[in-house]
């Protein structure tokens, strides 16, 4: 059991109810380049071709074994560029075509469909013979192969390392996260063949992590061929980060330079694991739909890469208003936010959910001016420091003196200020979970030294590590966006 | 109304941004504007909720927390000359007098603040608008705490020069607040002691005669008996409360530490640095106490927290986040060693009465030092990890 003291959870209003919508009637679906960091793309389809469910539709330039593969079957019905020519996203209009016999599984050399009823049996005695190279080489065919990323850098992992470590977080701390105990209902046996699946693929260890408690762990537990030395289920407890893969990593197996850790998200670990068992590559994704602007917060069953439009759309609707009119006017006052609202990439309300993400975030916009808004009490604001009344309030929810509901905070995207050089001492330390010294690694980030970011431990933190300082911070430093661009540096450098 | 503010603002700006009538006072209007409404600006990139505190509201915070301090300052300096001038037209004790002694307290202090934020932000304002930045609110805290330190009797000429250049060379060489090693309002007091010792030290500057002017009624503060040989004629309860003569808002230990509950209940000072202080003054106090060779030794150790500048230099001053040492340990290192100096320098070399403003600026600029050592044992630790190279669990 690991216990993290240190990070902060933020008391955000409109987590997802457990409930789930299958959003089958959406129609766009999307392969985006810049969801995977450093990538290289080469285009492997033109617009109009048809595509199934599986299909390359993209591959790094740099390793062309690393595939991008079409979430579902159709048509591609528009290449994005942006400036430079750089390419955006590859969008795949859905098509019943593809029910055709013979199209389907076509690229699945590996595993023939085990039949319904001997399903365990069966993928266990493949499993028996297959070594890790031939594993590796099946999920590149596949375009399995993205789904797991490396650290550092953050970039899909390269098929030639061997990590020391897989690190799977098997739940998520972040804001309005959703429950994985809830999203993969259903699909445990998926998780935990998708976990054997990894267990077999990396020369080092297989960690699982799960807050104390979960359901989850106790279905990976009793799954026998995960007993294994090579396979630990860890708990870990604590308020955000304790989710965030590199918090674990951190305290499992912290990355030396030169070394890499490989880490997958639990939803993929289970299309993985769907994927061993029947040979069928459905990237299917239970995501949570929350935030203060979400009407009817709850989850959405659909495929990776999907069109968000129709979900934003029906959350912001208004039941008095004709539907799409009124969502028209909300649409400007709202920020769609693929991720949580620490770390997430915001999309176009018409855009596609991130290739990673599970999680849905409709915050309100905050374009406006406050009066006096550093001088006055502040009830409703929120601040992690106790500089405004609302921090009393904190303590005395904390006392158990008045209910969790009586506050009501105001989240949105305003600043709250300028920025400002680096003032402030001592705070990021607190919400911070790992032996590094934030402050210093970031002003080292900052001005660019290689080598004291090496010594302060640049390896073994990812933008999204830093998310909290960057929320606390009352000089309003873009943090993430520091790391990230040194990280490439480096990167590029060990090029 | 606040409307119409908004849209006053809102339509004069385009004057004061590039190219327009009044470009050369942009970082001015800004100041303004965002002192008037926080801007409207949301997140670009990275988390895209932030926390309510900003660089305004860290200031203002420090700034209430001084408020107890500078409203006993201002009574303190009116009941002292109360208890001396023959023309105090009230009687003592009676609530007119107490009255009076507030007035005639805020009388004095106004000036001196007034000098201190016209000048040090006159400076501020003119550095940012160079620069194309916006003006940094650390002067704020900075401008205030330095009237509050210095004797009421002060020259406003020499306060004056004093804060020009304590913000020219003690901020703005470096690149303005945030990058500073020292800090400025000990910069400016230092400024004060070595440029003009009459008015800083001695037996005749800290009462002021009358409600205006430098002259000085006679009076002793504990820290001038202790470095005379005598032990100090107030007594400690008095010391505690602040009815004593001294700097104009550090003589009032319970002031102070409310303040000190402001700022750390609040989160802003740490109280790693507080309390280090403390300890490190506490600790060579009673070191002394066991020599014991003179009067100055033999004063029993919490005294050196009654007397002097000691509270308010741990609570104010060392806890400066830009001055101080930035990590965890780094702080208690660094507050204990200012503790142990100021104690130090107060016993063992009377020409400086008082050693909390020399040992503060001493360890301010061995700050970065010990921060170096700190996060050189850090990266040992790594380095010694990736020579391990082994998992653990």
């Amino acid at each position: 059991m690991i216990k993290i003291k240190k990070g902060l959870d933020l008391p955000i209003a409109g987590a997802a109810e457990r409930r789930i919508t299958y959003a089958r009637d959406i129609g766009f679906y999307a392969v985006r380049p810049t969801d995977y960091v450093g990538l290289v793309p080469r285009l492997l389809v033109a617009e109009g071709d048809r595509v199934s469910a599986g299909d390359a539709l993209l591959c790094d330039k740099n390793d062309e074994r690393v595939r991008f593969v079409a979430p579902v079957s159709g048509v591609v019905k528009a290449v994005v560029r942006g400036e430079k020519r750089k390419l955006l996203a590859v969008v795949v209009e859905r098509r019943e075509w593809e029910n055709e016999e013979g199209k389907k599984n076509e690229h699945i050399p590996v595993f023939d469909r085990p039949s319904k009823e001997g399903t365990a049996a069966t993928a266990n005695s493949q499993f028996s013979i297959l070594n890790s190279q031939f594993l590796k080489e099946s999920m590149l065919q596949q375009g399995l192969w993205p789904m797991l990323r490396q650290r550092p850098y953050g970039t899909v992992a390269n098929p030639d390392d061997t990590p020391k470590a897989i690190v799977v977080s098997c739940f998520d701390s972040a804001p309005l996260a959703p429950d994985y105990d809830f999203a993969l209902q259903g699909r445990e046996q998926d998780l935990c063949k998708g976990l054997e699946t990894l267990a077999l693929l990396g020369a080092g260890c297989l960690y699982m992590c799960f807050r104390p408690g979960q359901r989850l762990a106790g279905v990976v537990g009793q799954y026998t061929p995960l007993h294994r030395d090579d396979a630990k289920v860890v708990f870990v407890e604590g308020p955000h980060p304790a989710g965030n893969v590199g918090t674990q990593i951190a305290q499992l197996c912290p990355i030396n330079k030169g070394e890499t850790v490989w880490t997958m998200t639990p939803q993929d670990v289970a299309v993985l694991g769907h994927w061993v068992k029947t040979g069928e590559y459905c990237p299917e994704r239970v995501i949570a739909v929350a935030g203060p602007q979400a009407k009817n917060p709850q989850y959405y069953r659909i495929m990776a890469g999907a069109c968000v439009e129709r979900i934003v759309r029906s959350q912001l609707m208004n039941p008095d208003y004709p539907a799409f009119k009124m969502a028209d006017e909300s649409l400007k006052q709202v920020r769609v936010v693929s991720g949580n609202v620490l770390s997430g990439e915001q999309i176009a309300p018409d855009g596609f959910i991130g290739a990673y993400d599970s999680l849905l975030t409709l915050l309100p916009e905050g374009d406006y001016y406050d009066f006096m808004g550093w001088l006055l009490p502040g009830l409703n604001k929120y601040s992690f420091s106790r500089t405004f009344v609302s921090g009393f309030m904190q303590l005395l929810r904390k006392a158990k003196l008045i209910n969790d509901d009586v506050i009501d905070y105001k989240f949105d995207t305003n600043m709250h200020g300028g920025v400002r050089p680096l003032v402030f001492t001592g705070d990021m330390e607190r919400v911070f979970p790992f032996d590094i010294y934030p402050l210093q690694l970031l002003k080292a980030c900052i001005v660019g030294d290689v080598e004291l970011m090496e010594k302060l431990g640049i390896y073994e933190v990812e933008p999204e590590d830093y998310a909290l300082c960057e929320f606390i911070d009352p000089s309003k430093t873009e943090m993430q966006a520091v790391i990230r661009e040194a990280l490439e540096k480096l990167r590029k450098e060990a090029m | 109304m606040f409307d119409r503010l908004r849209d006053f603002i809102t339509k004069i700006k385009p004057n004061f941004v590039e190219g327009g009538k009044f470009a050369w006072l942009q970082s001015t209007f800004e100041a303004f504007e965002t002192f008037a409404f926080t801007p409207n600006t949301v997140t670009k990139r990275g988390s895209h909720v932030r926390d309510a505190v900003d660089m305004k509201r860290a200031m203002i915070t420090v700034v209430i927390a001084l408020l107890p301090a500078l409203l006993f300052g201002m009574w303190n300096t009116g009941y002292q000359t109360s208890l001396t001038a023959e023309w105090w037209p009230y009687e003592q004790g009676s609530a007119a007098s107490w009255w009076y002694c507030l007035w005639f307290g805020f009388l004095r202090m106004l000036p001196l603040i007034v000098v201190s934020y016209v000048v040090g932000l006159g400076i501020e304002f003119m550095f940012a608008q160079i620069r194309h930045h916006e003006v940094n609110e650390g002067y704020l805290v900075t401008g205030l705490i330095i009237p509050m330190i210095v004797p009421v009797t002060t020259p406003l000429w020499q306060l004056a020069l004093a804060v020009a250049f304590a913000v020219v060379l003690g901020k703005e060489v470096f690149g303005g607040s945030g990058m500073n090693f020292l800090n400025p309002a000990l910069v400016a007091r230092a400024f004060l002691f070595f440029s003009y010792p009459t008015h800083m030290s001695g037996d005749s500057v800290w009462i002021a005669a009358d409600l205006w002017g430098s002259d000085a009624i006679a009076g002793a503060t504990p820290l001038g008996e202790l470095a005379a040989g005598t032990m100090p004629t107030a007594s400690a309860l008095d010391m505690l409360i602040g009815t004593i003569s001294g700097s104009t808002c550090e003589t009032s230990v319970i002031a102070i530490l409310l303040g000190a509950v402001v700022l750390l209940v609040s989160g802003i000072a740490s109280w790693r640095t507080m309390l280090a202080v403390m300890l490190g003054g506490g600790a060579m106090g009673l070191l002394f106490n066991l020599i014991g060779a003179n009067t100055y030794m033999q004063l029993p150790f919490y005294y050196h927290y009654l007397i002097g500048g000691f509270m308010f230099g741990a609570v104010f001053m060392a806890t400066d986040p830009v001055t101080s040492a930035q990590t965890n340990t780094g702080k208690w290192i660094y507050g204990v060693l200012i503790g142990l100096f100021a104690v130090l320098l107060r016993v063992v070399n009377p020409a400086y009465p008082e050693g909390m403003m020399l040992s503060i600026l001493l360890m301010n600029s061995f700050a970065p030092l010990i921060d170096h050592c700190v996060v050189a044992s850090n990266i040992r630790r790594r380095a010694k990890r990736a020579a391990r190279k082994e998992v653990r669990i």
